[in-house]
């Protein structure tokens, strides 16, 4: 296997005294694609919201890169800068597509010809060319989640992770994020996806990582 | 009637005159209460951002008080400053009585919790996935919170326009701090019930029908923001 970018070590989550997750030992390679698959309430969001660094576990160790994660502070925005998420049913902001897909490039502090440039390259990757200026709410589902996954690759992250990404999606969108996702690990993009479409899942992955209550299934 | 009419066509003539004393009691009214919104949304919209997104034990009393605190009457509101800037009052020394900074004083702590109450209710209702989806696109908590803000914009400024249209129509925190002196302290409202009570409903009349001309002017303002923004 190569090198480990993201290690989880005795990883455990809890809602409410409830264990949700619960990972003894868990390497994802770079530049790789793991499918994680497992029923619903098997702990994959929480796993990926772990992974987003949005939520703490409450025991065990996250190490990033062999190095172990800051809490808080300057440091974790940095880390949470490489890595970015695209949820099963993307939050759009109520603005145009063009500056959602530019929004984190500008919190980065990107020069707007910069911003505007990689934004009209990530919409053009995921066939939406020319939409910047429309209103990314009148947009159909599909086309949302295409926004969405404009969004998340205009910041060139080193760790994609995407949440049910062909769910609800049109056959057309579908086809769209299965060529991007495949095309990732060429460029160095490590992608984690959570799926129920075991199919195209399986047919991307190079690893397959299956959760049952918490816990990875043998 | 003839009363009445009357009155309304000389308060149309004395507006169209361009009366400086009504135009300086329009210009004090305006200055003090945007003054005092600007400065009850500083913390009254952070404030109001902070409780609606987290949570925390005693929230939902916290969210009750705000909500009681609506309906401050406002004649209480001027009691607590008059009593805190009177000689004798701990503030006192700062001689801030029978000022325009007493009136905005007071306006402020009369719109802070009307502006809390409904940021707080605005953020509330918007969706929860704003703050996540923006930190997974690299926002620090502070940026996060401004998207938070950034989306529930209309309501935030339909909030400033409520707490605006509160302060600049009360008059009882007005006369009581500020004194309703000529030239310094007179604003619309504490004007209007003074003309009135002295018999001049013509002069009270015009100056009724400015304010009216002036809520409409902000909220016209108010409106081609928010379509601006759409």
């Amino acid at each position: 296997m190569p090198e480990p970018l993201f290690s989880l070590r005795g990883v455990v989550k809890r809602f409410q005294g409830q264990e949700a997750l619960n990972i003894a030992r868990l390497d994802f390679a770079a530049g790789q694609i793991t499918a994680v698959e497992g029923p619903n309430g098997a702990g994959k969001t929480t796993l990926l919201q772990i992974l987003a660094l949005l939520l703490a576990p409450d025991q065990g160790r996250l190490l990033y890169g062999g190095q172990e994660l800051p809490h808080a502070g300057a440091q974790l925005t940095a880390r949470r800068r490489e890595i970015t998420l695209v949820a099963q049913q993307a939050y759009l902001f109520d603005a145009s597509v063009q500056r959602n897909v530019a929004y984190g490039l500008r919190l980065r502090g990107m020069r707007r010809e910069e911003r505007a440039q990689r934004a009209a390259a990530a919409l053009a990757q995921v066939g939406l060319a020319g939409f910047g200026p429309r209103r990314a709410r009148r947009l159909s589902g599909g086309e949302m989640q295409r926004v969405a996954l404009a969004r998340a690759l205009a910041l060139k992250p080193r760790v994609l992770l995407l949440d049910e990404p062909f769910a609800n999606l049109d056959t057309e969108s579908a086809a769209v994020f299965e060529r991007v996702i495949a095309g990732l690990p060429a460029e160095g993009c490590t992608v984690i996806l959570v799926s129920h479409a075991r199919e195209q899942a399986r047919r991307l992955a190079q690893r397959v990582v299956v959760l049952e209550n918490g816990r990875l299934a043998a | 009637m003839d009363f009445f009419v009357g009155g309304v066509a000389r308060g149309l003539r004395l507006l169209a005159s361009l009366d400086p004393e009504v135009y300086g009691i329009a210009w004090l009214s305006l200055r003090v209460s945007l003054s005092a919104v600007i400065l009850a949304a500083l913390a009254a919209v952070p404030l109001g951002l902070l409780i609606g997104q987290n949570e925390f034990p005693g929230k939902r009393l916290l969210v009750v008080v705000f909500n009681t605190l609506l309906a401050l009457p406002t004649v209480v509101v001027g009691l607590v400053i008059y009593g805190l800037l009177s000689h004798r009052g701990p503030l006192g020394g700062l001689e801030l009585l029978y000022t325009p900074a007493a009136m905005i004083l007071a306006q402020a702590v009369l719109a802070f919790p009307l502006i809390t109450a409904l940021v707080l209710a605005a953020v509330t209702t918007l969706d929860s996935r704003v703050a996540h989806t923006a930190l997974t696109l690299g926002a620090t908590r502070a940026q996060a919170a401004w998207a938070v803000l950034a989306e529930a914009r209309f309501a935030v400024l339909a909030a400033l326009a409520a707490g605006f249209g509160r302060v600049i129509t009360e008059v009882g925190a007005a006369i009581m701090v500020g004194g309703n002196i000529r030239h310094y302290t007179r604003t619309f409202t504490t004007a209007i019930a003074l003309e009135t009570s002295k018999g001049d409903f013509a002069q009270g009349m015009a100056l009724g029908i400015f304010l009216l001309v002036l809520a409409l002017a902000v909220n016209l303002a108010t409106h081609h923001l928010q379509m601006r923004w759409r």
